[in-house]
């Protein structure tokens, strides 16, 4: 399972430096935060670094305000639902496959609106995007599918999808998942459970599997035989939060810097570091395997004087996530279950080990999404663990 | 009149009416009488012993007949192997009400019901019967028939001990519009073997995929000895419960040390289709990996 770079907000001098240190990698590139030129201009620049390049068009709420999106030249500016599937649509895919075309994207991201419930509403939409995409550009297709917490939670809505996608099989998927209550880490074990369910029942269709604007409580996805989970730097790419593509928001503030603890899976601000090294433990706050961006947190003896700010933290982030990402896939679906509830037990007793000394995540904590984890893997194991088990070597 | 144990009730077919009727048959007798179907066996003039099937559709359904008809006799065209041959299909006006008929080729030995009754089946026995109807599903499902009603009833372990799936009577061919009404409650299905779609008649979901569960309850049957969603059940409701909510309890067979033919019949057995192998051709591969595996050991 790979890490792919989730563009949001201040993301591009980010997005260079880290595909220039790995040497390639993908980049879903964000409508919304940047404008046609910059979208241009940075995807080829990360493609002379070696990496390559995604188009999120973004068009989870066609009627959205947000004037950054709605800017683009894609973006229909006379939205009717029941007239949008005629040459407005048309129109839309054919900028869109334009836009695509000049980005030397390798997936042409179909858009997809968010779906409330999976009805047969929201079905003939998602067919009138699909087809209309196909009639417009010789890419491979990802189609997105976009859904709030309570459709992801509901087995026959995921059902409702996965019937479809038999009858209508493409490329490649791109999900976007509401999580509960908008959350950065959900405590709900059946909205873990059914993504894991609907991510494995996508990839056995053999189509690539991308779970966005996902955080480190998507590594289980390494289960479900996901491609790649897509991150980036602020929360609200870590997550789905749609009021986000609502309307035009306040830019990110400055906010607490959060040191990603990976074999935690916990993100604890500079303040308690600084008790866990007077404690002795910072031998163990070291990340494992290292990133090489948290050294000079480490070199001196109180780490919220080390001048250690948010950009190393982003980048720290998502290249420990990267490499756990890549190392959760095993050979086997079961030692790959096995690794995954091996890291979710590491991280428990260090959770627990920490809070003892008085060192705690606050609200980044992972001890309320382990039993959701836990539990997820565990129906994913009862359901399609069987044949998962079985065709494992064609999908990991 | 009499009622079956699901209160069906039961209209025996007069035989004087049957030898008048189809004028080719001799030896007429009587095999299975109930529900929606009587079963005679019979010796035709030209191609032997045989079996006739009357099936009464429920009154709503009546209308249908003839698509239903035309269904069956599809499948007399079809080159589906282990499924008895279909010599001739047709629809008449009985003493109890309009009939489609089924002239089908006799097949001598057992049925697997009663096979069970003297205990669970072997390795060998399981191994060769998972084949044989696996190899039928593939074949149907590339004809896009859909049988419907696999359960051990329905199959059929010749002198050879090939098993053959018969009753294809309420086969749902795919490319044809529903032979059920749309405003059925319910489809055809035997609770505690038909999958959960079925009876949900979610019709979008039927496919191939319905005949790997029943498929995948047969084979947990075989190697068990009992149906746990029939085993101890209050009523039909209750059954259908079960196969809804309840996950059959994994199986563990001594020869199967890796538990490679219990995750098979795991896999064949989820409630939603897309957790199951996705074809049915996909099913028998898998069956064949474990076979040679086995064979190898």
């Amino acid at each position: 399972m790979d890490l792919y770079l989730q563009f949001g907000w201040g993301m591009m001098d980010h997005g260079r430096k880290l595909i220039k240190k790995w040497g390639g990698g993908v980049s879903i590139l964000s409508a919304r935060d940047l404008t046609d030129e910059q979208l241009v201009s940075l995807s080829r620049q990360l493609q002379e670094l070696g990496g390559s390049v995604l188009l999120d068009p973004q068009f989870y709420l066609p009627r959205s305000q947000h004037h950054r999106l709605t800017a683009h030249a894609y973006w229909p500016q006379d939205y009717e639902t029941t007239g949008f599937a005629g040459p407005a649509m048309q129109g839309m895919m054919t900028t869109l496959a334009q836009l695509n075309s000049t980005l030397q994207t390798t997936y042409f991201i179909v858009p997809g609106e968010r779906a409330e419930d999976v009805d047969e509403l929201w079905l003939d939409s998602q067919r009138d995007l699909i087809n209309t995409a196909r009639r417009s550009t010789d890419q491979p297709l990802m189609v997105t599918i976009c859904l709030s917490d309570s459709a992801v939670r509901d087995v026959e809505q995921i059902s409702r999808i996965m019937d479809e996608v038999s009858e209508r099989p493409v490329d490649a998927y791109y999900l976007v998942l509401e999580k509960p209550r908008t959350a950065y880490l959900t405590d709900d074990p059946v909205w873990v459970a059914r993504c894991l369910d609907l991510a494995a029942g996508l990839r056995r269709t053999l189509a690539e599997v991308v779970v966005g604007y996902s955080n480190h409580q998507q590594l289980v996805m390494a289960c479900s035989g996901v491609t790649a989970i897509a991150s980036g730097t602020y929360a609200n790419v870590r997550s789905f939060p749609l009021s986000k593509f609502q309307a035009q928001q306040g830019r990110p503030m400055q906010r607490a810097v959060w040191y990603y603890y990976p074999q935690a899976l916990s993100e604890y601000r500079l303040p308690y570091l600084d008790i866990a090294f007077r404690k002795g433990l910072r031998e163990e706050l070291l990340p494992q395997p290292e990133t090489g961006y948290a050294e000079p947190l480490f070199a001196g003896s109180q780490p919220s004087a080390s001048g250690w700010s948010e950009p190393q933290a982003f980048r720290h982030y998502l290249c420990a996530l990267r490499q756990q990402a890549r190392g959760a896939v095993q050979s086997t679906f079961d030692a790959t279950l096995q690794s995954c509830r091996a890291t979710l037990d590491r991280a428990e007793a260090l959770i627990q080990h920490l809070g003892e000394h008085g060192v705690y995540a606050e609200r980044r904590t992972f001890a309320k999404a382990l039993l959701a984890n836990r539990s997820g893997l565990n129906v994913l194991e009862q359901t399609q663990g069987p044949v998962l088990r079985h065709e494992w070597s064609t999908l990991a | 009149m009499l009622a079956n144990e699901f209160g069906d009730h039961l209209i025996v077919v007069d035989l004087d009416w049957l030898a008048s009727s189809f004028p080719d048959l001799s030896d007429i007798l009587p095999i299975t009488q109930g529900g929606q179907k009587d079963v005679f066996g019979c010796k035709h003039r030209q191609h032997g012993r045989c079996v006739l099937k009357l099936i009464r559709p429920r009154p709503i359904a009546q209308q249908y007949l003839d698509r239903e008809c035309e269904a069956v006799s599809r499948l007399r065209a079809l080159a589906v192997p282990n499924i008895p041959e279909i010599h001739d299909v047709g629809t008449c006006t009985s003493p109890v009400g309009p009939v489609l008929w089924v002239l089908e080729e006799f097949v001598p030995g057992r049925d697997l019901s009663e096979i069970l009754s003297d205990g669970p089946l072997g390795e060998d026995q399981l191994l060769a019967l998972a084949r044989d109807l696996l190899t039928t599903a593939v074949s149907a499902e590339s004809l896009e028939i859909v049988h419907r009603d696999i359960k051990p009833k329905n199959i059929r372990i010749d002198t050879e001990g090939k098993a053959w799936l018969i009753d294809f009577g309420i086969a749902r061919v795919l490319d044809l519009e529903s032979i059920t009404p749309t405003d059925a409650v319910s489809g055809p299905c035997t609770p505690g073997y038909s999958a959960p779609e079925q009876f949900r008649y979610d019709k979008r979901e039927i496919s191939g995929s319905s005949d790997l569960f029943a498929i995948g309850v047969v084979l947990y049957e075989c190697a068990r000895g009992a149906n746990p969603f029939i085993e101890g059940a209050r009523d039909r409701l209750e059954i259908l419960h079960r196969v809804e909510r309840d996950p059959l309890p994994r199986l563990g067979l001594e020869w199967d040390e890796d538990g490679k033919f219990c995750d098979l019949v795991m896999a064949l057995t989820q409630k939603r289709p897309y957790q199951r192998p996705r074809r049915c051709k996909d099913a028998l591969e898998w069956l064949d990996s474990i076979a040679n595996e086995t064979e190898g050991q």
